[in-house]
């Protein structure tokens, strides 16, 4: 290998794949021209990250911030003629207290009365999860960081896919608790609308999936022998079983 | 039921959700490309509101990295509209070093004369190299990263990365030499 500075730097920024990553470090074995830049490299970085400030934003830029959203979110025109903040939590309340009555049901062959069960429970946390400050403990559309997050936080680990290509992007996951066990909880978008995945190990028998429905709310269940998984959202039945056929590949 | 009450509140919860975690990264790039505090507040506010009406162009992704290439730009456009109307500003050592020692005597001192020579240095960069520096070193963005958000090829964010070291550490050791005399 001759010597490089470019590639030395792109070793040092750990860019390099590790066959090329490979050959550099020979390089800088035998080479001392090359070592020594290195080195100069190396002292220069951590120069940077120690005297150069890393400028943190202050508590008030982070209101104002918040503030403007929320503005421009109240200023956007809507059908109806005024909707003050206070009615979408008072329209949450409702639907929180109407599914703690009751979960609509649709007679279908799998239904048990255990499923409802989970299902009422499920879509509280949906409805908790967006009302609420905690929709993602782990924001990211990347499977591969997602999944390992899982790691040491659940005794199992959930199968974490992206369909960003299909139109239902990988948001991010979150440690959530049901049935009085922690799940995994994926978060996808489907346009503005969230779907929350909640999935846990199932019994080995694989199960038909069942469809529930409830206050403009859907849920789908299914298992595939290992796990068991519900997908809920706010968008279409037809959809959310597009996304389930998707999950399911 | 559903209204578009709901849809509004919910669009601007997810936008809340998944750019807030990225206001320190866009309050330290924005400082870094203004090089001053009040210019880059209202950059980043101008920033977010921008994001916040592309909300809906937002495939998922790397929200990092959209976001803060919405901060950039707002940078350099406000960078343009300040040279327009010639506030060009004059270096100034005064207001770039500290005006009060602090009181832990040589050490912090040492300490704040480096760590005001590291900032000079970055912020007598030009533009082009200051940003691919700030978003490698502070940021710790890949190359693709900051392709992505300069609109940049990855070669060419390699060889402004490196032409920025050199000249980093040409200015560095310029100034050392002059706080050794």
């Amino acid at each position: 290998m001759n010597c490089s500075l470019d590639l030395i730097e792109a070793y040092m920024d750990e860019e390099l794949d590790p066959g090329p990553s490979g050959s550099v470090e020979d390089h800088l074995l035998s080479c001392q021209a090359c070592s020594e830049a290195y080195l100069r490299f190396r002292t220069q970085k951590a120069n940077i990250r120690a005297a150069a400030p890393y400028y943190t934003a202050s508590a008030q830029l982070e209101r104002s911030v918040r503030n403007a959203s929320r503005q421009a979110t109240a200023n956007e025109p809507k059908p109806v003629a005024s909707s003050p903040p206070w009615r979408w939590l008072a329209i949450a309340a409702t639907v929180l207290l109407a599914v703690s009555v009751s979960w609509n049901m649709r007679p279908s062959p799998r239904r048990t009365v255990e499923n409802d069960l989970v299902a009422e429970n499920i879509l509280s946390d949906h409805i908790r999860s967006l009302i609420g400050t905690h929709l993602l403990d782990v924001p990211s559309s990347n499977q591969h960081t997602v999944k390992p997050w899982f790691n040491g936080k659940l005794d199992f680990s959930p199968d974490v896919k992206d369909f960003t290509s299909q139109g239902f992007p990988l948001i991010g996951g979150r440690l959530d608790y049901l049935m009085d066990r922690p799940v995994a909880a994926l978060v996808y978008g489907r346009r503005q609308h969230v779907i929350n995945v909640f999935t846990w190990p199932a019994d080995p028998t694989p199960m038909a999936e069942s469809r529930y429905s409830r206050n403009g709310y859907n849920a789908i269940h299914w298992s595939n022998g290992s796990m068991t998984f519900w997908a809920v959202s706010d968008i279409a039945l037809t959809e959310l079983a597009q996304f389930k056929g998707l999950y399911e590949k | 039921m559903k209204n578009s009450v709901t849809s509004a509140e919910s669009r601007q919860r997810l936008f809340e959700e998944l750019m807030l975690p990225h206001l320190n990264a866009a309050y330290n790039l924005a400082r870094w490309l203004t090089r001053n505090e009040d210019d880059a507040q209202d950059a980043v506010q101008e920033a977010y509101l921008r994001a916040f009406r592309f909300f809906d162009g937002y495939r998922g992704g790397d929200g990092k990295s959209w976001l803060l290439e919405i901060v950039r730009n707002t940078c350099f456009t406000f960078h343009r509209r300040e040279k327009r109307n010639v506030m060009s500003v004059v270096f100034d050592e005064a207001s770039h070093t500290p005006a009060v020692s602090p009181p832990n005597a040589e050490e912090a001192l040492v300490k704040a004369s480096k760590r005001s020579i590291m900032q000079n240095c970055i912020e007598g960069l030009p533009d082009a190299f200051r940003e691919v520096l700030v978003m490698r070193e502070l940021e710790e963005m890949s190359y693709q990263q900051i392709a992505d958000v300069a609109g940049l090829p990855v070669g060419t964010v390699m060889s402004r990365l490196s032409r920025a070291r050199k000249r980093l550490e040409e200015c560095a050791k310029g100034r050392d030499m002059e706080s050794d005399k």
